[in-house]
Order: structure tokens, then sequence, then C-alpha cells
């Protein structure tokens, strides 16, 4: 029952308790038949409300008809209980506490009217601050999860940013690196060249000489700018797999043994970094969750994928695998599906996590 | 005696049939607790409480329906839904509708036994010989049965049979005059006394609270005459369709 | 007005229908008289109860509609719900007039004591229209067709018994004759007592009135659209 409909009933049961109790008054305290009538007007109105949402004023006739059996009747005191709810479940409260003043016409001692009434205009008024609290809660549920598709969105784009920055930056370092090639030890490396040719005819000994000399320290040049392109090309902070060798270095709690195999310089930076992450966290859970006394890293690459095997063996508990760590892991797992590739754990033999990630293709 | 075991399982589903339990068993509550409330403290000329009468007769008119289970439970396993399934079924056909029967009429005294109890146990009425009155329950129930299998076995339609059957138990209702006065004519007069299943069995109870059993016999007798010529009668239409 | 024609020729298709429909009438003509009780002769009380009954096995027609998903292949064609359950109900509703209207003319013409014959035709249209929107919202509530009719057949009993038709109200106890007139068939059984005692116009006019309302209550409780 979804809660909409849980407060129609709420509402239709205290209408029918309300006929209930007219009906049981009419029957023990009031004998003729005509005044059923009035039960039975009211009745219609009442599930004319049932059927069609009809706006509060369609309440004047239920008092209306209350009213003209006042003379006739006690029951249609107590039946102004109901215009008396409907108000007040539909936030008009104020206008129901009009209705009160029936009281004052009331020609017999009216404190159960009162109780009856004060009763009725609770429950209506409670109805009212249900469903308005309903349509809150509503609207902040639809809110936060609103929120979390943007975050969620947010973050997959920042991801595909990170790729695409770190593919740039590649881009512009090999082509400062052609650049410095080209402008120093290219002119270098052809005017080496030219003279080499040049003395291959040179008569004269003397300008031989000179040429050579020239070829020499032009050779020379070149060989520093090529010292220090390279130099400058290679980074001083590790890349790649050192950075797996490093974190399994500073990780001394249990034994870990790397295996490595395959091309691996065809790895891009970006997925080294996700490599990295995954790694780690499997060492963090294997700490944090399991009784494991050694794992095995193994990084394969292998045709056009990568792949990151972390096995240990231990017996992972029941239930913390899946919970505590569970956000960790899916966070990885988007990661590793917004590159292309995948994550995935078993527990079947002490606990075994796989990333696969598609390599670059060349080119 | 395949057919033995399958005798729990009827009686099982005739429990379960909520809907005969509410007509057989719920109705004839309600209304034996309305009508002892109106006719509470009212006596005929000889003295004795209306409820009574009412009591028997409504105990012994709704035994006229209780053939109704007998007869849908026949359609629903030899002839209609189920009739693959027991055409292969390794038992003898016959035997298992005559297992129906019993356990059906078996079941609708056992609801009449109930509506008695209750009026003695909760409306207070004192059934002058429960004994008597249980037997000409049991032979009702059985006519009533036979009177179904006739009309499921001679009819070709099962909803006819249905409206046959109905018309069994209203019209007798009616001919014993429960509900209007029916006109003086010979034909009516006999369909009202000796003629009436109803009637009958009304007049074997009341003739023992008087002391009149001879009468109570010679009536109680008719009954079972009936059953003893219809029961071949049951027995030469089944034959026919089931074969 | 098709679904009116097509329901009016529906409802006389099945031969017991066609029986139940003609013969049930017909037959109440011809009761007897009672001695003091009921006010008219006791086909005319009775029949009251052969409207329910009538009332509930045309109804089940629209619910054989709902159960078989008829109504569900209707809700694709250019008909609107209203225009679905309006025709039906006129259909029925001419059924029952011309039952009503047959049960007082035979009556007159067979001689029977009918007090105020218009009276009397007017009751039972007033009350076939309450029979009709009960049976309505009876079945709007139930899935199987069968379990509805026996419920009802059995309320019916109770209602009549309870209501004043079967037994004359006066040998009530206090509380019983009270809670009866919740019950329409109390108000059929008072109008027949009107007819008979000579009232004035006006409580005709008021018991037609109060049936009437009935017919209001029901039909709006019953005409929710259903479709399971």
């Amino acid at each position: 029952m979804s809660l909409r409909t849980e407060r129609t009933w709420l509402a239709n049961g205290w209408r029918l308790l309300h006929f209930g109790f007219l009906t049981y008054l009419w029957i023990g305290f009031d004998d003729a038949e005509n005044t059923f009538i009035l039960l039975l007007l009211l009745f219609l109105l009442t599930s004319l409300r049932w059927r069609f949402e009809l706006p509060a004023v369609f309440l004047l006739p239920d008092i209306l008809i209350c009213v003209l059996y006042f003379p006739y009747t006690s029951v249609s005191y107590y039946a102004l209980a109901l215009p008396i709810f409907e108000w007040a479940q539909r936030g008009r409260w104020p206008f129901s506490l009009s209705v009160f003043v029936a009281l004052g016409f009331v020609p017999f001692f009216s404190g159960w009217l009162l109780w009856y009434f004060v009763l009725a205009l609770f429950v209506g008024f409670f109805l009212d601050r249900y469903a308005r609290n309903l349509e809150q809660w509503k609207k902040e549920a639809d809110e936060q999860r609103k929120a979390r598709q943007e975050l969620e969105r947010v973050k997959a784009e920042l991801l595909e940013a990170q790729r695409s920055v770190s593919k740039q930056a590649e881009l512009t370092e090999r082509y400062r690196i052609a650049r410095q090639l080209h402008d120093h030890l290219g002119h270098d490396l052809t005017g080496a060249s030219l003279a080499l040719q040049a003395h291959a005819y040179a008569e004269d000994p003397e300008e031989a000489k000179s040429l050579l000399q020239e070829v020499k320290s032009r050779l020379e040049r070149s060989t520093h700018s090529l010292r220090e392109t390279v130099h400058d090309a290679t980074p001083v902070a590790p890349i790649g797999i050192e950075n797996l060798e490093r974190a399994l270095l500073h990780f001394q709690e249990i034994d870990v043994s790397l295996r490595k195999s395959g091309d691996l310089l065809s790895v891009a930076a970006y997925q080294w970094s996700l490599l990295e992450a995954c790694l780690k966290e499997a060492l963090t859970n294997i700490v944090r969750h399991s009784d494991a006394t050694a794992a095995e890293v193994t990084v394969q690459v292998a045709g056009a994928i990568v792949r990151l095997l972390v096995q240990d063996d231990g017996t992972p508990r029941e239930n913390n695998a899946q919970s505590e760590s569970g956000s960790g892991l899916r966070s990885l797992n988007m990661r590793a599906r917004a590159l292309g590739g995948s994550l995935s754990t078993s527990a079947d033999n002490g606990f075994l996590l796989v990333c696969v990630l598609p390599l670059e293709q060349e080119g | 005696m395949r057919v033995l075991s399958t005798v729990r399982f009827t009686l099982l589903r005739l429990m379960r049939n909520y809907i005969v339990l509410l007509l057989l068993l719920a109705v004839p509550i309600a209304l034996l607790t309305v009508f002892s409330v109106i006719l509470s403290g009212m006596v005929d000329e000889a003295g004795r409480p209306y409820f009574d009468q009412t009591a028997l007769t409504m105990v012994l008119a709704f035994q006229l329906f209780g053939g109704s289970t007998v007869m849908s439970y026949l359609n629903e396993d030899l002839f209609a839904r189920n009739r693959e399934r027991m055409t292969v079924a390794p038992f003898n056909r016959t035997l298992y509708a005559f297992s129906i029967l019993l356990a059906g009429s078996a079941f609708s005294f056992l609801l009449g036994a109930a509506i008695m109890a209750y009026t003695r146990l909760v409306l207070g009425l004192v059934w002058a010989n429960w004994g008597w009155t249980l037997y000409l329950i049991a032979l009702m129930a059985v006519l009533s049965s036979i009177v179904c299998v006739i009309f499921v076995c001679g009819v070709k339609s099962f909803s006819t049979a249905e409206r046959l059957s109905e018309v069994y138990g209203v019209g007798f209702v009616l001919l014993a005059g429960l509900f209007f006065p029916m006109p003086q004519h010979a034909v009516f007069e006999f369909m009202g006394s000796y003629g009436n299943p109803l009637t009958l069995s009304v007049g074997a109870v009341r003739a023992v609270e008087i002391g009149n059993w001879n009468e109570a016999w010679f009536q109680a007798n008719i009954v079972l005459a009936a059953i003893g010529f219809l029961f071949p009668v049951m027995l030469v239409m089944g034959r026919r369709r089931l074969r | 007005m098709t679904i009116f024609y097509f329901t009016l020729k529906r409802s006389f298709a099945n031969l017991a229908n066609l029986i139940f429909l003609t013969a049930a009438p017909i037959a109440c003509i011809f009761l007897p008289a009672g001695e003091g009780w009921p006010p008219l002769a006791y086909g005319y009380a009775y029949f009251g109860i052969v409207i329910l009954f009538v009332a509930i096995r045309l109804a089940q027609i629209m619910m054989e509609d709902r159960v078989k998903g008829i109504l569900k292949r209707l809700s694709v064609a250019p008909v609107r719900y209203f225009s679905y359950l309006g025709q039906h109900l006129l259909a029925y509703a001419v059924i029952l007039i011309l039952q009503s209207a047959v049960v007082v003319l035979g009556g007159w013409i067979a001689g029977q004591e009918l007090h105020r014959p218009w009276a009397l035709f007017a009751l039972y249209v007033s009350f076939s229209f309450a029979a009709l929107a009960m049976a309505l919202a009876w079945i709007s509530v139930f899935r199987s067709k069968d379990a509805a009719f026996l419920f009802y057949m059995s309320l019916i009993v109770l209602a009549a018994l309870l209501g004043g038709i079967i037994l004359p109200l006066e040998i009530f106890p206090d509380l019983l004759r009270r809670i009866a007139v919740i019950l329409p068939t109390f108000w059929f059984a008072e109008g027949l007592k009107s007819i008979a005692s000579a009232q004035p116009f006006a409580d005709n006019v008021r018991i037609n009135a109060t049936l009437c309302l009935y017919a209001l209550v029901f039909l709006v409780l019953g005409s929710t659209r259903r479709m399971q």
C-alpha cells in the first residue's frame, strides 16, 4: 500500500466510523424513520466526496441539511462533526471552528458533543499534517535523488576529463621532445653530416682539418643536447610499475609477491593510477577484513588489455567484505568502467580482485 | 480398493468449500438466530414455541440443497475439468462416483447435525427426540444426493441440472407452504403432505413429539421407499452416463 | 445505443435467464392473499425479492465483462466507461420496469386487490432502481461471479426477513425493528403497507424518495471503474 492510499484509507476509515457512530446514536436514541433519511443524505454526500475530489465549498450542503434537521433529531448535531473533520483535513481548520458555534444552540447538555467535535477536529488536523509531511518527504527524497544523480554524472565527467588530460599531456611532451630533437640535435647532426661529405672532397689538408674540427664540435654539441633532452624527459617521480612496486615496498603487514609480464610501457599513465588505487584498496581490505598471511599481485599485459590480479589466502569474514569495503570497490568499479574496463572480485578461494583495462591503440 | 483412499480427499475438499459452508451452515445459523430473536416467547395453540417448528423445518429444508455439492463434484471430476485424468486413473469410476455420493451425503448430514447442535447449545432449543431427527436428516441428505445424481446424469448440460436441483429444493419448500398457503387443490394437497419429503420428515418428527410412533414410522418409511425407488433409477442412469 | 440493444438481447439470451425474467413476475401475480398479512397478496410482497434477484442476475452480466477482460478490450474502443455503464443500467432498468408493469397490470386484469396500482408501480420502479444500484455496488467488490451471486443470495434472504417482507415487522423485538429501517427492504415493505392502508400521497412520495436516495448512494459507490 502506498503512503497516499494509506492516507485515503485513514480518511475513509474515519468517515465510516463516523457513520457507524451516527447509526448507533440513531438506533439507540431516536426512533423516527424520517430522521434516518438525514443519515442517507449525508452518506450520499460523503460517498460523492469519496468518489470525486470535491472542493471544500461542497460541505455547505452537509451543514444545511444538518441545520434543517436540528428541530427533529439530536443526531443532526453530532453529524456536524463530519464537516469539521473534512475542513480540518483539507487544512482549513479555522472554518471548522465556526461549526462549534452550533454548540450554543443545542437544547441538551452537550459535553459529549463537544468532545466528539474536538476529536473530529483533531483527527482531521492530524490527517492534514500527515499529508503535508508526506508531500515534504517526497519532495526531499526527490531532491536527494536528483542530487545523487548529478554527482554521479559529475564523477563520470571528471574521470573522462582525467583521461583526456593525461593523453594531452603525453602528446604535448612528445611534441616538445620532437621539437627539441629537431631544433638542436637535428641541425647539428645535419651540419656534421654535410661537413663529413665536404671533407671527402676537401683537397687542402688545412681545410679538411677545420671541417673535421667542425664535425667533432657539432657531434659533441648534439651529444650534449641529446643527453640534456633525455635528462629533461625522464621524470623524477616514479611512474608506471614503479609506483606499484613502491606501494608494495611500503606494505609490511604480510608477505606480498609481485609478478609482472608483458610490455608494461604500453600502459598509459592514467591507467596506472587506477591500477595503483586498486592495489592499495585490495591491500587495505586485506588488512582490515581478512586474516590472510600472504598475497600475490600479478600485473599482466597481454594483447590489448592490462590485467591486475590480487589474490590472498585468507578467509574473508561474512558480510564485512560486502558492506564495508563495498563502497571503495564500487567506486573503483565505476572508475574502471569509465575507462572501458571492469573490476570483479571473488571470495571462493581466498579473496581475489581482478581489474582489467583495455590498452590504448597506438596511433 | 483404490477408491477408498480418495474418500479422505473428497471429504477434505468438501470441508474446504467455503461457499457451501456459507450457504448450508452460516446462512441457516444466521437465519435461525434471527428467527429465535423474533419468535422468542411466541407459542402456538398447543402451547409449543413457534421457534421449535421453524428450527425443525429449516434444518430439514436445508437438507434439500445438500445434494448440490455431490452434483458439482461429480460434474467436475467425471464430466468436466478432471474428466481425462479420471479416465486414465486405475480405478473404478462408478465406484468413485458412489464414494462421492456417500461423502457428500455424510457431509450434508454433518452440517445438519451441526445446525442442530447450534440450536441446542446456543439457542437453547430442546429437541424432543434428537436420534429420530438425526435419522430423518440422514434420510433427507441421501434422498437429495440421489436426486441430484439423477439430474446430473440424466441431463446433458450441467447448468440445466443445477437449475433442476434448485427447482427441486425451492419447489418442495414452496409446496410445503412455508412461504405462502398453497391453493386448495388435490394435487397441491398431496404435494403438501405425503408427496413432499420435507413435510413427510417434518411430520415424522412431529409425530414422535406427540408419541405417535406408528405415524412417525409410516411417514419416515415413505421417504425411505422414495430412496429405495430412486436408487435403482440412479444406478441405471449413472451407469449409462459413465459407460 | 448499440450497447443498450445488445445488453437487452444478452439479458434474454440464455434460457434460464429468459424463464427467470418472464416466469417469475407472472407467477407472482397469481399467488394467493394472506389473512391480515401481508398487506397485499403474497406475490406482491415477494416480487420485491424477485426484483433483488433479477437485479443481481442482470448485474452479473457486467461482472462477466469485467472478469473475462471484455471491459479491458472495450477501454480501447471509442466508448466512454460512463456510456457503457449508463446504457447497461438503462437496459436493466427497462427490463425491471417492464416486469413491474407486467405484475401490476396482470394483477389489475386478474382482479387482485391492488388499492392504488399507480402508486404500487412507482414503488416497484424505485425499488428496482435501488436494487440495481445495490447489485452494481455489490459486484464491484467481487472477482468471482459465483461467489458474488451466492453471497448476495444469502444476504437477500436475510435482508428480506429483517426488512419485514417475509414476516410482519410488528412481531419483531424493538431493537430489530429499529435496525430494520437501515435496510432498503424495510422501505419497500413500508411502501406496501402505506399503499394498502391508504396513507396520504405524501407518504408514498417520501418512501419512493428514500428508495431513490438508496439508489443514488449505491450508484455512486458502485460506479467506480474497475478493470480486474
